[in-house]
């Protein structure tokens, strides 16, 4: 470095030579307008600065952040969440299953001991109409098969002869319940699907939760307890217009309705009044209860309402009076009118049915709701079994045990009945009054014949490759902890392909 | 003038004294154990080159060949007999009459000693058929609580090894942060989607490994889709670069073959690397997945970016054959 000091004069630099030759550099500069001290191009800092931001105060560091790097279009608005809802009902890469028989009119009041463990097709008619009712869900692999087919167990079997027997007045007010992934929701789509073969008019609510998890708008009702969900209520609308036009287009209005708002013309077809209420959500809820009054009215085919997600609607809503209140479940106006019918208190004047499937997967618990089960099975079967697994749990509560208990005065002798506990606080007394007369349906595993019958219907789509024999069928089914359908499937389908 | 002869002197001349060269190399002795390098036997060596040694009697060789292979070893403290020793040599036709009469005894009692799985299932066999069944029919065997396997095992019957070579690494290579079920998971995802996806259009320009089944056919196998994918798309060698060895701090680029694991690994490493950089076109925890997948099917429709990263190292590898014969520098000392 040049020292500060002359190397020729050896003389100190003295404080006043060095002003005199700054003062000599700034003169050279004067022509030009901007100060020397501003023209200096300023290096880029790539890691960071530090900053005097005022007198007397600390310095800051100020890191630059790097842009994020943007890899292609973004998602559009609803991409994300039409993608996570997709519904697949057909893969062209599977194979045709030959000889498979289609779900009729006729073979649902037929469906005798010889069908139990085939799985039947579901017409093209069906499939769109429980589509559109929403009735099939994303995750129930529907998209590795050449078309949608039901599996005909011996529950399936009982069910279709409730719903014969369900075509008279009255009707058929059915829980359907069952541990996790034994078929509830698939029980009740074939339920749809016997339903709208039979030629019933189907209303399906697919997701209790969407109902009272407060995603969808409300507004109280005048005049009455009750909260109407106009939006919900109006795209509810428009799925029962899609699931059923080929009903509703034959039927005309052939009452007067003075609790619809507007003027409603005369003579016009149940799809266009659905029409009118899922175009204006404000009145969306009479029209509803126009709607239900004609299709209830005389001489209309039976209805069937399918729900699922018992749990969800048993206890409080997430919605909110004014007052800051919570609000029950059963105050808001689709959910009292769904179990008008599940508890009995109304019926249906022309057949029908209402349908409640529990969700055991990620569902609240319901305390009533399990006491009312519980209740229901010892009601229809005149006892409770206790068979204990090697833990000591209880096992076998389904149909198939209390069948063997009817039948054996041995096991007979050690019923107990189920008791409301005093020490629990959960119990929900709307739920017990609404849930007192309900009939119960208990789903477990499978048994090896429809084990086998499913696992051969895999192997002729070509998913499944590998001989079903004896050997396979009882491994499956024993793995899967004594034949739960789901993890049949999850065993054979998914893990071990 | 004194003598020049000198006394003291003559003792030194006679060679009374030990000789000090060999007291050093005495010294120098050193126990054979200590010596011991690390690729050495753990026993001390005899001394005797092995080389030299020949090998021993019958019996001896038999206890070292037991000994190598973990069999029951013949009792050595007795001696070998005649017996043996013809028997190696081919002379048993010359033995006395006394040693072939024993030699047919034994032979016969070591028929009915024989007890394997395999003897067994013959005689059952031959049982049947004495019977007047077939030989295929099923076999009766007593003492058994359960039925024999079939055999042979199936390689995907053992519990440790469940799933096919190529799903396990595959999982293995896309699980982050250990979490294996995780990975399970996007990988039944991504086998669900070859399965429901339309049946690729394999391309021309980028042929795939001969001997595969029709893309018509792979969407219902989907393992074998997965496996033909990667397989196709894996390079088959590596491109080292040895620092300085090009001479001037160039390196030098010497290609070193990969083994089948090597090769898919480097392969899904490309996939992960392509598809990390791509946008998810949806919201949910199956997108990794999904991406993944669709990028299987671009490998076989010749569409993926790591068909120029293949056929880039293998240019590579090709121009720098030359350097196959490089070994390393010279040591300096």
């Amino acid at each position: 470095m040049a020292s500060p000091a002359c190397w020729k004069c050896l003389s100190r630099p003295s404080p006043l030579q060095m002003t005199s030759q700054i003062q000599l550099r700034s003169a050279t500069a004067a022509f030009s307008t901007t100060t020397p001290v501003f023209n200096v191009v300023k290096k880029k800092t790539a890691a960071g600065k530090l900053i005097q931001s005022k007198a007397g105060q600390a310095k800051t560091l100020r890191l630059k952040k790097k842009a994020p790097v943007k890899m292609g279009k973004p998602p559009a608005p609803g991409e994300r969440k039409a993608m996570r809802k997709r519904v697949v009902l057909s893969n062209t890469n599977a194979l045709a299953v030959p000889g498979m028989q289609d779900l009729k009119k006729d073979i649902v009041g037929n469906l005798g001991k010889e069908f139990v463990g085939r799985v039947l097709g579901i017409e093209g008619k069906t499939v769109d109409a429980l589509r559109a009712a929403e009735a099939f869900k994303p995750h129930q692999s529907w998209c590795f098969f050449r078309r949608p087919g039901i599996l005909i167990r011996e529950e399936t079997i009982v069910l279709g002869e409730k719903i014969i027997d369900a075509e008279k007045e009255g009707g058929l007010k059915l829980v359907l319940d069952g541990d996790r992934v034994t078929g509830k929701s698939l029980m009740l789509v074939s339920a749809l699907a016997m339903a709208h073969v039979r030629g019933w008019i189907v209303l399906n609510v697919p997701e209790a939760q969407e109902l009272t998890n407060a995603v969808t708008d409300y507004a109280a009702i005048e005049g009455s307890k009750l909260y109407s969900q106009n939006t919900y209520t109006a795209s509810w609308l428009t799925a029962i217009a899609k699931t059923n036009a080929a009903i509703l287009d034959k039927l005309k209005l052939t009452q007067e309705h003075p609790e619809v708002p507007i003027p409603l013309p005369a003579d016009i077809t149940l799809t266009r009044l659905c029409e009118l209420g899922a175009r204006d959500p404000e009145i969306s809820w009479p029209i509803l209860q126009a709607l239900w009054k004609e299709m209830t009215a005389n001489g209309r085919p039976p209805i069937i309402m399918a729900l699922d997600g018992l749990q969800y609607i048993s206890q409080d809503s997430l919605y909110r009076t004014p007052d800051f209140k919570p609000i029950h479940s059963h105050d808001l106006a689709i959910v009292d009118h769904f179990l008008a019918y599940l508890s009995g208190e109304k019926t249906f004047p022309n057949g029908g049915a209402a349908i409640a499937a529990t969700s055991r997967s990620h569902a609240p618990t319901s305390k009533s709701m399990e006491l009312a089960i519980r209740k229901s099975q010892e009601r229809q079967f005149g006892g409770r079994v206790i068979e204990r697994d090697t833990w000591g749990r209880e096992r076998y509560d389904d149909i198939r045990a209390i069948e063997a208990f009817r039948n054996d005065e041995n096991l007979r002798s050690i019923e107990v009945f189920a008791e409301r506990d005093p020490w629990e606080k959960n119990y929900d007394a709307r739920s017990d009054r609404a849930l007192a007369k309900i009939e119960t349906m208990k789903l477990a595993g499978l048994s090896r014949i429809e084990a086998r019958g499913l696992m051969e219907y895999w192997a002729q789509s070509g998913l499944l490759r590998k001989q079903v024999d004896e050997k396979i069928v009882t491994e499956k089914w024993t793995l899967a902890g004594n034949g739960v359908v789901g993890e049949i499937e999850r065993g054979a389908l998914h893990m071990r392909i | 003038m004194p003598p020049r002869l000198n006394i003291a002197g003559v003792g030194r001349s006679i060679a009374i004294r030990m000789r000090p060269q060999a007291l050093v190399h005495q010294s120098k002795v050193i126990h054979a154990t200590s010596r011991r390098c690390y690729a050495d036997d753990k026993k001390p060596s005899s001394g005797i080159d092995p080389d030299f040694v020949g090998i021993g009697h019958v019996s001896e060789e038999a206890a070292e060949i037991s000994e190598s292979t973990g069999e029951m070893a013949p009792d050595m403290s007795q001696g070998t007999p005649v017996q043996e020793i013809l028997k190696r040599d081919g002379d048993m036709d010359q033995a006395p009459e006394v040693i072939k009469k024993e030699e047919a005894s034994e032979k016969s009692a070591s028929n009915n000693e024989n007890t394997t799985f395999a003897h067994l299932l013959a005689m059952g066999q031959m049982r049947n058929i004495a019977a007047g069944g077939h030989g295929a029919d099923e076999v009766q065997l007593e003492g058994l609580i359960y039925e024999l396997p079939e055999l042979p095992i199936a390689s995907d019957l053992n519990l440790k090894h469940r799933y096919d070579p190529v799903i396990e690494q595959v999982t293995n290579l896309i699980m982050q942060h250990g979490k294996k079920s995780v990975a399970q998971r996007n990988m039944a995802y991504i086998l669900n989607h070859l399965r429901t996806a339309p049946p690729p259009t394999p391309s021309a320009a980028r042929p795939l490994l001969p001997g595969a089944s029709p893309a018509s056919e792979l969407p219902l196998d989907p393992v074998a889709y997965l496996t033909l994918a990667i397989d196709s798309v894996a390079p088959l060698i590596r491109i080292r670069a040895q620092k300085g060895a090009a001479g001037g701090g160039a390196a030098l680029q010497i290609p070193i073959p990969l083994g089948v694991r090597q090769r898919r690994r480097t392969a899904v490493q490309w996939i992960i690397d392509t598809i990390s950089k791509r946008k998810a076109r949806g919201s949910g925890r199956g997108l990794f997945a999904q991406r993944f997948a669709e990028e299987l099917v671009a490998i076989v429709e010749g569409r993926s970016g790591a068909w120029d990263r293949r056929t880039l190292i293998h240019k590579t590898g090709t121009s720098a054959r030359a350097n196959l014969n490089f070994r390393g520098f010279a040591r300096k000392f």
